[in-house]
């Protein structure tokens, strides 16, 4: 499981992160929303252990983030992902088999099942400077589950995916929940949110405004609206009207 | 395949010890990315690796005979020829630990810090200091692949001409060859292994002052040169006399130091070339232990650091806002007021990020500052009051090293700017201008900055050496049409052989492009300067002696031959100006993003 214990994070003058609590358990699928620059991707990176808390406690499957125990445990796709240009896409997987220790009959077994899953096959055996961004997309998320992990922390996954790769890929979430895995996502996508999550974390300029399952947020804020609209509601943001002067002017009618 | 949910996963990933599956799994990532590169390279771009062997042919075959020449010349002609090799070895190797500890501990802090698949590696179950290796391992590879192109032909030279013993014939044993590779590559681990500690050290301590650490040592190490190479230039008595050579050897005492790894490197190379093998073997532990002992402080710092530095680095985010440059702006619209606007403002976009990037300037203020300071001593070194003929030698050389220096500026700088500007063609592709503009843009922002800097120093050089105002209006149109010229021929190459995939300029001008823009930009130097340069040198040679004047070079004809080598030079200046930004401009219109 994920747990975050007062967890805070300085860039300088900024705080990024302030005093965050929260515990993802095993079997959850977690969605962390919140605006832009509002800390999830610091916050992920500090499960993660890419960056270390400047106060707090992070830890992961009961290991300090960072440490190779957590390490062992974690998948990772993050928001821009890295493939190595001059591999293919199944020398990647294997490598990545190889770095997990994963056994070789296991490893290429999981690593035709991912290529299956994901629908890889006419593809898998280029070099990955060829691939479209979806296809990366679809080899990072192979690479992120091919050794099993019991921990899956995902950033923005589902840019660049076609709705079909994106439909495997939401199943794979579930699946990996309900196999009990922890699932934690970063979306924008409120509506992904709503469908898929057990839990949704809003966060806003570093700190934890709600945690809760849908109707618990919902019940909390005394709104029965939509998940977008609680949102806009808990992150106090107006949302002006992307209309210029000019257009303004066209709309109006002219006496 | 099927869109259900898959089946339940199950455990089975192996328990038992991890980091041999780790390292075995970082070398066959390397050996496959070699392999799949070298195939690419193969089926795709054989001529272009043809090329990149045969330049490297070339490259080394120059330097073995340039220094077989100066081998024969010291063992033929001077005295105390050993203790002179022993010197020139000791700078040489002092400069290169410099250099290597410099630019290692650069890549070191790029690959560690700065590059994704670090950030990628931190992620999986990979010992830091595994990943350190692995980087370390990348970053030396790159960083000393010239010190072997380099070390290599001076020491085939060395071992040719030696004499093990004064009966002897010349030649080293046949064990010095594949030896003297064994004493290069464990030299190397010991300014590579600093290289990476202070890399390490400066991300941990100074995570946000990276930059201002670069400029301050950049700059140290220049004033130390520049220190070493005052001092030379000081050394009393007549030059090339016995007395004034061992002037030199005297200032020259402290690359001799016992401590220095240059010496020890230097001395087990000198004794293996002479078959004193257990020197060669004591010098080769020395530098072996203490190779082994930096790379061990470096893992074991990597080991409690790295992570921690990453993390401070990946948070020391300036928060810094950046000035304006308004007034700049308003001056640079008002000045370059006949220029189409839209060339003007891609002309301060280019000047702005040159500017903000402390790396690219202050390297190019190092390197003309340190010209500008040796021209500012000419007087001082006495060459003003030398004869016609010496002052026209070095008046030429002068010129001829500021365009040298140009050239790398022009290739590291002014070559990659058109690949880095691939990633943000969406933006540039549809503003309302030619495509040709952006070229042109950057031809007169390089032709810009070009002139402004290497004009005044010529001149200064020129002023210094009390050279006559003909004389002065010639360097300062042979440097015009230089620069011109290599600003040509790094925008046009840079368009036609751009590399749109990296983003490290660096790494971009090292390239096949880069390296090919180099190589015609010598040339193109090299064609210039002695069209001119040899009707001038006959003619002052004659002036030395009146009798041998006419048979040389007269005043009408040194005219004649002057007006022609001008023309000419004006001639292939324009050629190299046109010719390659038109096929630059063409190349570009073509270009998809």
């Amino acid at each position: 499981m994920i747990e975050l214990r007062g967890v805070g994070k300085s860039f300088g003058s900024k705080r990024a992160v302030d005093g965050l609590d929260l515990t993802v358990r095993p079997g959850e699928l977690f969605a962390f929303l919140g605006p832009n620059g509002a800390g999830k991707t610091t916050t992920i990176k500090m499960i993660c252990g890419l960056l270390s808390p400047s106060q707090g406690e992070v830890l992961v499957g009961g290991h300090p983030a960072g440490s190779e125990g957590a390490r062992r445990l974690l998948g990772y796709v993050p928001d821009q992902p890295y493939l190595y240009d001059k591999l293919t896409g199944r020398e990647f997987l294997r490598f990545i088999v190889e770095m997990y220790g994963v056994g070789r009959a296991a490893g290429a077994a999981r690593i035709e099942e991912m290529i299956d899953t994901f629908e890889m096959a006419e593809f898998i055996d280029d070099l990955c400077e060829g691939y479209s961004q979806g296809m990366k997309q679809r080899v990072v998320f192979a690479s992120a589950l091919v050794h099993e992990p019991k921990v899956l922390v995902v950033d923005e996954p589902l840019v660049g995916l076609d709705p079909r790769s994106a439909r495997i890929v939401k199943n794979m979430f579930v699946s990996q929940a309900r196999a009990g895995a922890t699932v934690l996502m970063s979306i924008h996508l409120l509506g992904i949110a709503e469908e898929l999550a057990d839990v949704i974390g809003i966060v806003d300029r570093g700190k934890m405004l709600a945690v809760g399952t849908l109707d618990e947020l919902r019940a909390e804020s005394r709104h029965g609206g939509s998940l977008e609209d609680l949102f806009l509601k808990l992150t106090d943001h107006d949302v002006p009207r992307a209309v210029s002067s000019v257009a303004r002017a066209r709309l109006e009618p002219t006496p | 395949m099927s869109l259900a949910l898959p089946e339940p996963i199950a455990a089975r990933v192996e328990a038992g010890p991890l980091d041999g599956r780790v390292a075995r799994g970082l070398r066959w990532l390397r050996w496959r990315q070699l392999r799949n590169t070298l195939g690419v390279m193969v089926a795709d771009s054989r001529l272009r690796a043809s090329m990149i062997a045969f330049c490297s042919a070339v490259f080394w075959a120059g330097l073995f005979l340039l220094f077989l020449g100066s081998f024969q010349f010291i063992a033929g002609y001077v005295d105390l020829a050993n203790t002179i090799v022993e010197y020139l070895f000791s700078m040489f190797f002092l400069s290169l630990l410099a250099m290597l500890l410099f630019s290692n501990g650069i890549i070191v802090y790029a690959a560690l810090f700065r590059s994704r698949e670090a950030a990628f590696l931190l992620t999986t179950p990979a010992s830091t200091d595994r990943i350190f290796a692995h980087k370390f391992a990348e970053a030396v590879g790159f960083s000393s692949w010239g010190f072997f192109l380099l070390g290599s032909p001076l020491l085939v030279a060395y071992g040719l001409t030696i004499r093990p013993d004064p009966t002897a014939a010349a030649g080293s044993p046949a064990v010095f060859y594949p030896l003297f590779m064994v004493f290069l590559a464990v030299f190397v681990l010991i300014p590579s292994s600093l290289g990476a500690i202070v890399a390490l050290v400066v991300a941990n301590v100074f995570p946000k002052r990276e930059k201002s650490v670069l400029v301050l040592t950049a700059a140290a190490a220049a004033a130390a040169a520049a220190y070493v190479g005052w001092r030379l230039w000081r050394t009393p008595g007549e030059a090339l006399t016995g007395d004034w050579l061992g002037g030199v050897l005297n200032r020259l005492a402290f690359c001799q130091h016992p401590l220095w790894p240059s010496r020890w490197m230097s001395a087990g190379i000198m004794a293996s070339a002479k078959g004193e093998w257990k020197t060669a073997a004591y010098y080769l532990m020395i530098l072996s232990s203490h190779a082994g002992l930096a790379y061990l402080v470096a893992a074991v710092l990597a080991r409690d650091l790295y992570r921690r530095g990453y993390s401070r680095v990946q948070g020391g985010r300036s928060s810094r806002k950046r000035r304006g440059f308004r007034l700049m702006d308003a001056a640079f619209h008002r000045l370059f007021f006949f220029l189409p606007h839209p060339i003007r403002l891609l002309i301060l976009k280019d000047l702005r990020t040159f500017l903000r990037d402390s790396t690219q300037w202050s390297q190019f203020l190092i390197f003309f500052g340190l010209l500008g300071f040796y021209f500012l001593n000419i007087p001082r070194l006495g060459y003003g009051a030398q004869s016609p003929y010496w002052r026209n030698l070095v008046s030429f050389l002068n010129l001829s090293v500021t365009a040298l220096i140009l050239s790398t500026f022009t290739s590291r700088f002014i070559f990659p700017l058109l690949s880095l500007e691939g990633r943000n063609f969406w933006a540039l592709g549809l503003l309302p201008l030619r495509r040709d503009h952006i070229l042109w843009g950057k031809f007169a922002f390089s032709a810009g900055i070009s002139l402004i800097s290497t004009e005044f120093l010529v001149v200064l050089s020129d002023l210094m050496l009390q050279m006559n105002p003909w004389m002065i209006l010639l360097h300062v149109g042979m440097i015009a049409v230089l620069c011109l010229g290599l600003s040509g021929i790094s925008v046009g190459l840079g368009a036609r052989l751009p590399n749109l995939r990296e983003s490290d300029p660096s790494k971009i001008a090292a390239g096949f492009g880069g390296t090919f823009n180099l190589l015609v930009s010598l040339v193109f130097i090299f064609t210039v300067v002695t069209a001119l340069a040899i009707p001038c040198h006959l003619y002052f040679v004659g002036q030395e002696n009146a009798e041998s004047a006419r048979f040389i070079l007269s005043r009408s004809g040194l005219r004649f031959w002057l007006t022609t080598a001008s023309l000419a030079s004006l001639a292939l200046g324009a050629a190299a100006t046109i010719i390659p930004l038109r096929i630059g401009i063409k190349a570009f219109n073509r270009m998809e993003f």
